[in-house]
């Protein structure tokens, strides 16, 4: 379960990046993040991570705080940032080692699952490359794998269909629902409508840092006449700010 | 033209981009300028005697010409080493490179662009050993107006010859390097190995020169007008030149002047044409990777449990190792003291070991202490320790790691890297110098103690001046001024220190020295880590 209370986030010099946003998310449950560029999307999910500081309000993860109980957040989610350029110059398999031991993860367990996971994206043939010689997709696959290493019970993600080609999209859907269907969460930003639509049980819609509709697709029909597409909805409640 | 001007700029501008940087900073510089100007009195001072004593002894024997044939032949080769470093880090280690490859530029205008960085350091090294030596022997031997206006001139030239046949070396040896499957680890063994091979050649020819075969022909070359010079730049004419420019006003001193400015005009010819040729075969191509081609089963054999402390020095160690960059700053330039000083000692022990012997106990190790607090002041690795991380800085926020852990990791893998100038220091004490056992076990643990103190305050410094936001690693160490916070916190307290034990005649013969050192560095160590874990428990982390 992941709790926005009232959080509020300012840069100097600018307009506000996150305006009192309330969200209550419950587990088991596929979450899209949807907003115009600038929303404020990637922001909140910094202040999620605790890589931003929260200027107002409060956000826990499974109850933990993650500001005042940053240790026990840290360890319940997984997060794939937007930019997948980290640990250029270590390999791929030293990447997933070093999560692995910041997670303490068994080492046969972490085996199975490195395997599994790389063929699944058919990285493992570049498991003994340096990550700088990754493509983007394929950083970008790495970086899921080492989150998947520890199975988190929250599983959050900035843009992950971004550059990955359509198996491997396909492969990362899969693996966001098979994760949602163990009752754990999984919360993503995207820009890709279709996939919100044929993926998420629920949807957060922000712009200018203001929550503008939250609830499942079939609220939403209901709220706005039901035959209009995501799309439509999208672009109207985006436009009228 | 135009276009290699707006490369130069547009180069500079990425290198010294102020984007990011607080305000703070800048006043800091300033102070730390203004502290400076008593040593700068000094060392004008001490330049200023040296010189009119040499000139004063050479001048009666018609041989002052060879104090600047001296000067001219050191500023080269001082330029020439300085130019190897520079320009193996910027026209090879640096890959913002690749960003201008697809415009429609020159090779040439290029390398222009990459040579301005080098330039400020040669200039700096000018302006800082030859204008102070220029201005002397031009008040002592009474200059005329056109020994200063040649030498203003020489000076603006001087950097050109060195820096274009380290140049040309460099380009020539990494056009055939470039084609090794791991570039970035060819590269830098190319490099070191030319700086080694350049280093052993200076100290053959030094301990291959006859110490009497040189007095004799000493007295012959005494005999005539400037024969020393001739002598000292026998092997070097652009020396040799130069200095006959800056003679008495004559037919002579025009002509060789205008020499020098052919010379340097045809020099610069050739680098910008060897440029155009072999600078960019050089350099473009990516760094491979082995293309042995390992199975994913032996790749797993290669996972492990570690705990969390280990992990996070593996990996710090693992960067600093495999970025050509950092590997250079942080292991290759901080032995280069080390070695230097080893040079020095090699061709002059005798001497030393007789200033050992005349000093007292406390009197050593005070001086072992501070030079060795100097060699570790410049600690590269500790002041990168934050800002080397770069994009990945953000890691260490969202995974689940203590924050002093990774402080901690991060200050011990500074002091691991110190452990090669240790090691080296350790050799010299013990071979070269042959310091009595007793000295050298204090002195180990005092050099341990040290490199954790400077290896915490570098780290705490640049965790309050970051720079994370690079593209390209050279940036973390360029106009960095947490290196001269470092050197005043380290020197203005520790030198004063030291000048008071020095002067305390308490404090007298080896344990009590020895005793009053540790206390100081424990206090050291004690505030270093009291502050830098306030600014934790602050969160100044997530403020960066
Ligand atoms: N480090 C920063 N400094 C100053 N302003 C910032 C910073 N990061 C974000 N902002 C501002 O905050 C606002 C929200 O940005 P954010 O990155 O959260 O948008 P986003 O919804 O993720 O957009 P996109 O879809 O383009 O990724 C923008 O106005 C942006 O300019
Ligand atoms: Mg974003």
């Amino acid at each position: 379960m992941i709790e926005i209370n009232n959080v509020t986030k300012d840069f100097a010099g600018k307009k506000r990046a996150v305006d009192q946003l309330n969200l209550t998310i419950p587990d088991g449950k596929i979450i899209g993040f949807l907003g115009p560029n600038g929303a404020g999307k990637s922001t909140t999910i910094k202040m999620m991570t605790g890589i931003l500081p929260i200027d107002q309000g409060t956000i826990s993860l499974n109850g933990f705080d993650i500001e005042k109980n940053a240790m026990d957040a840290k360890k319940i989610f997984g997060y794939v940032p937007d930019r997948p350029d980290m640990f250029l110059r270590l390999k791929g398999i030293d990447y997933l080692n070093f999560i692995g031991d910041i997670y303490n993860i068994p080492t046969e367990i972490r085996r199975k699952r490195i395997t599994k996971l790389t063929q699944l994206f058919s990285i493992d043939h570049a498991l003994g490359d340096y990550i700088q010689t990754y493509s983007h997709g394929m950083r970008q696959k790495i970086i899921v794998t080492g989150v998947l290493i520890h199975e988190p019970e929250i599983w959050i993600l900035d843009e992950p269909l971004t550059g990955l080609d359509p198996k491997s999209a396909y492969t990362l859907k899969e693996m966001m629902r098979e994760h949602a269907n163990k009752g754990k969460t999984v919360f993503f930003s995207s820009h890709g409508l279709e996939v919100v639509e044929q993926l998420c049980d629920e949807v957060a819609i922000i712009n200018n840092g203001k929550l503008l509709f939250y609830g499942s697709l079939d609220d939403m029909r209901k709220q706005y006449e039901s035959n209009q597409s995501l799309e439509q909805v999208f672009l109207e409640l985006t436009n009228n700010e | 033209m135009n276009k290699t001007w707006l490369v130069m700029k547009t180069m500079l501008k990425m290198h010294y981009s102020r984007a990011g940087k607080k305000n703070t900073e800048l006043m800091l510089l300033l102070l730390a300028g203004l502290m400076l100007i008593p040593v700068l009195f000094l060392y004008i001072n001490l330049v200023g005697n040296a010189v009119s004593a040499l000139y004063q002894f050479l001048e009666p024997l018609g041989q002052a010409s060879s104090i600047l044939g001296m000067l001219f032949l050191t500023l080269h080769l001082l330029l020439f080493i300085v130019s190897i470093i520079t320009v193996l880090s910027a026209f090879y280690f640096a890959e913002d490179i690749e960003s201008f490859i697809p415009y429609p530029l020159q090779p040439y205008q290029l390398l222009l662009g990459k040579a301005t960085t080098p330039f400020i350091y040669l200039y700096f090294t000018v302006i800082a050993i030859y204008l102070p030596v220029f201005f002397f022997y031009g008040s002592v031997s009474g200059g005329s107006i056109f020994y200063y206006l040649f030498g203003i001139i020489l000076a603006v030239l001087l950097p050109v010859i060195p820096f274009t046949i380290a140049a040309i070396i460099l380009m020539f040896i990494m056009r055939f390097v470039n084609i090794a499957k791991n570039k970035d680890r060819s590269k830098v063994i190319a490099g070191i190995l030319t700086l080694l091979i350049i280093i052993l050649f200076n100290v053959a020819i030094r301990l291959n020169t006859n110490t009497e075969d040189v007095m004799e022909k000493f007295a012959s070359f005494i005999q005539k007008q400037d024969g020393l010079l001739s002598m000292i730049t026998a092997f070097y004419p652009p020396a040799y030149i130069s200095a006959k420019a800056l003679g008495d006003f004559s037919l002579v001193s025009i002509l060789s002047f205008v020499g020098v400015l052919l010379l340097t005009a045809l020099i610069f010819l050739l680098f910008i044409l060897a440029g155009q040729r072999f600078y960019l075969k050089g350099v473009l191509g990516v760094n491979s990777g082995n293309k042995k081609n390992i199975t994913t089963s032996k790749i797993l054999t290669r996972v492990k449990n570690r705990n969390v402390f280990t992990t996070l020095i593996l990996k710090e160690l693992r960067i600093i190792f495999r970025t050509p960059t950092f590997f250079m700053q942080c292991v290759i330039q901080s032995l280069f003291a080390p070695i230097f000083l080893f040079i020095i000692m090699m061709l002059d022990t005798n001497s030393l070991g007789f200033v050992m012997d005349s000093f007292d106990p406390k009197k050593i190790l005070l001086v072992l202490f501070l030079v060795t607090l100097f060699v570790f002041v410049a600690n590269a690795t500790a002041i990168s320790s934050i800002s080397r991380d770069g994009a990945s800085w953000s890691a260490n926020l969202f995974l689940p790691i203590n924050m002093k852990q990774v402080f901690y990791s991060k200050i011990a893998t500074a002091w691991i890297i110190n452990l090669f100038t240790v090691g080296l220091f350790l050799g010299i004490l013990l071979f070269a110098i042959k310091l009595p056992i007793e000295y050298t076990i204090i002195w180990l643990v005092i050099a341990l103690l040290t490199s954790w103190f400077t290896s915490a305050l570098g780290t705490y410094l640049d965790f309050t001046y970051p720079k994370l936001n690079w593209t390209d690693e050279q940036e973390v160490f360029k106009s960095r001024m947490v290196i001269f916070i470092a050197l005043l916190i380290e020197f203005v307290p520790f030198g004063i220190i030291g000048m008071i034990v020095w002067k305390m005649d308490a404090v007298k013969g080896i344990m009590p020295t020895t005793i009053v050192l540790l206390i100081v560095l424990f206090i050291a160590i004690g505030v270093v880590h009291y502050v830098l874990m306030k600014k934790l428990s602050n969160g100044d982390h997530l403020k960066i």
